[in-house]
């Protein structure tokens, strides 16, 4: 899991980097922009938190 | 009636304005000697180019008037004073040029290492703000920690961190130009030329790099990066081995931050956004929100995932429980040390205080101290009407967030934007750290990744809206001509630069931390055991007690 929330991290800023070569026009590079952020955000914190918080230190103590 | 009343208000006024601007007959319209012919104005004699000649008899205090002292200072500072390049033929014009050149780059090498050294006194207000949040029984683990992060965060820097940022930054026109720093690596992509890390300046020496500009960015740019590395003590604080904060902030300083400060501020692809791709004027972080606390911020929360929270902060049902600090005293005194700090993070980051627009010191400074104000008046009210007392710590956090956010626009925006932008931040800090505490459940005791994390990332996207197109630092900003303009003022392509940042720092900067720092806890650990947590870090791991006289086992065994 945190595996994989690391790569849909890392697409996110790929996806944003990816703006700059596959339009010129603002408004399309804006909304892969923030396409993007929300798939890093998604990837931190959907993801690799979720997996430390199914281990988390607090639920194993009796 | 009212009608009546409204028109004659108005001829009135218009009469009045009129009667007002109206030249009087006997005087002859101003327009009118401007608009005779230059030819047949009576001519006046071209001024006699200044020789070399006229410089003998320039009046210079005699020595034997000099030795009587000079009590109100008219008589220091002469052409007696300027250095002459050949005794023999005397002072030049060429003298007075190569003085005023001179002064110019002595007064930015002053203004700009002044800066750097109240920047490096924020590390002991960053030390007692974390110190005071933290708990007496790792008193003296917090303050190791901010302590070495200083010379640890340097020897990185020094070895490998500065080249990699600053060695292709090429001409830094305020500090004489830096030519060694000229070596900037990088790749093709998407048919423009990429630059990812700069290759001259390894040991200060490599290079060419022995040179005095070279020493003066060298200490502005390393107080900056350590201000990013202390950052990350904070999250990880009262559970973080002492090893692994080490390594981990020589990783941070030698690569993570010097790649992304080299992307923004050392001619690499982000600065390059605005001559490659005609977005804005590249992406704009006048004094680093990104390139400093949103890498520090996006690092603490890396940091905070992997330590994972304080035994006793989260219930079994994941409730969390408030662990207070032990002196709010010291976190207050604290922020105001930062406060200080920030009139040489934001100001300084003109590099000079003489040419290239750099008079807007003193916009840039009120801009800071504005914003500051307004964070935290923002925390301490939306505290005060949330849970009905004004809480000190984030009050204290509110001015710092607004700090945070002013610092990459402060350069470009206006008071009443900064005041905004403060506003914002002192409210966003509150929010952020409930939505941390309670939602995502992670443990960040002094509010490290709320602060510099989520108000980074707002300062950089206020440059993209607030920044409004009349600051002219030498006519340009990052090789694209004109002011750095925000969304309303016109420019939507500059907050595209801006949130391209935005998604580096969350998407890769992060990443490089997040997995650096899972190698690192996999080589070497980077949670202390529970024993020691409980008993307190001092003891454990430094050996010795923050506040030996107090009696603190007793109660502190079962925090």
């Amino acid at each position: 899991m945190i595996l994989i929330g690391i790569l849909v991290t890392l697409l996110g800023f790929l996806l944003s980097l990816a703006s700059l070569g596959l339009t010129t026009s603002v408004n399309a590079r804006m909304a892969m922009v923030l396409a993007g952020i929300a798939i890093s955000l998604f990837g931190i914190l959907g993801l690799i938190n979720r997996a430390y918080l199914k281990d988390a230190i607090w639920r194993k103590r009796a | 009636m009212k009608r009546t009343i409204l028109l004659t208000s108005i001829c009135v006024l218009w009469l009045s304005l009129v009667s007002g601007q109206t030249p009087t007959p006997a005087t002859p319209p101003a327009a009118t000697p401007a608009a005779t012919p230059a030819a047949s104005a009576p001519a006046t004699p071209a001024p006699a180019p200044i020789m070399d000649a006229d410089l003998k008899n320039v009046d210079v205090p005699k020595p034997e008037v000099r030795a009587k002292g000079d009590p109100d200072g008219a008589l220091t500072g002469t052409a007696s004073d300027v250095t002459v390049g050949d005794s023999k033929k005397g002072l030049t014009i060429g003298d007075l040029a190569n003085q005023a050149g001179q002064n110019k780059i002595a007064i930015n090498f002053v203004w700009t290492l002044i800066t750097g050294f109240l920047v490096m006194f924020m590390q002991a207000g960053f030390a007692i703000v974390e110190t005071g949040l933290c708990r007496a029984k790792n008193a003296n683990h917090t303050m190791m920690m901010n302590f070495m992060v200083y010379g640890v965060g340097m020897l990185a820097y020094w070895l490998i961190g500065f080249s990699l940022q600053m060695g292709g930054v090429g001409a830094l026109a305020n500090l004489g130009g830096t030519p060694p720093l000229a070596a900037e690596h990088s790749i093709t992509l998407f048919g423009k030329a990429f630059g990812l890390f700069g290759s001259n300046g390894f040991f200060l020496t490599q290079g060419n790099t022995y040179d005095v500009s070279v020493m003066v960015i060298f200490l502005f740019q390393m107080v900056f990066m350590d201000t990013a590395l202390t950052i990350v003590t904070g999250s990880a604080a009262e559970r973080w081995k002492f090893v692994a904060f080490l390594v981990s902030s020589f990783v941070l300083g030698a690569f993570i931050y010097p790649l992304f400060a080299n992307w923004a501020w050392g001619g690499g692809w982000l600065a390059t956004l605005g001559t490659n791709f005609g977005l804005g004027k590249g992406y704009a972080d006048f004094a680093g929100s990104g390139v400093v606390h949103s890498v520090g911020g996006v690092s603490a929360l890396a940091l905070a995932l992997i330590v994972g929270p304080r035994l006793g902060k989260y219930d079994r049902n994941g409730k969390p429980n408030a662990i207070v600090g032990h002196d709010i005293v010291i976190v207050l005194t604290g922020c105001f040390i930062l406060a200080f700090g920030w009139f040489g993070f934001n100001p300084g980051s003109t590099l000079g205080a003489s040419g290239n627009g750099s008079l807007r010191i003193g916009s840039v400074a009120v801009n800071t101290m504005l914003a500051g104000m307004a964070g935290g008046f923002g925390a301490m009210f939306y505290m005060w009407m949330r849970y009905s007392k004004p809480d000190a710590s984030m009050s204290g956090n509110g001015l710092l967030a607004g700090l945070v956010a002013i610092t990459a626009p402060s350069g470009f925006v206006n008071p009443v934007a900064s005041v905004i932008i403060g506003l914002i931040a002192g409210v966003l800090v509150c929010l952020s750290v409930e939505f941390v505490d309670r939602v995502l459940k992670v443990d960040d005791p002094v509010g490290a990744i709320s602060v510099h994390g989520a108000n980074g990332l707002w300062g950089v996207i206020s440059v993209g809206l607030f920044a409004d197109g009349k600051s002219n630092y030498g006519g340009s900003w990052n090789g694209v001509n004109g002011g750095v303009t925000g969304l309303f003022y016109g420019d939507a392509s500059q907050l595209v630069a801006q949130l391209i940042g935005v998604s580096t720092l969350i998407g890769l900067v992060f990443t490089m931390t997040f997995v650096a720092n899972l190698a690192i806890d996999a080589v070497v650990g980077q949670r202390v055991a529970a024993k020691a947590e409980l008993e307190g870090l001092d003891l454990p791991e430094m050996g010795q007690l923050g506040y030996p006289e107090f009696e603190l086992k007793s109660w502190t065994a079962n925090a």
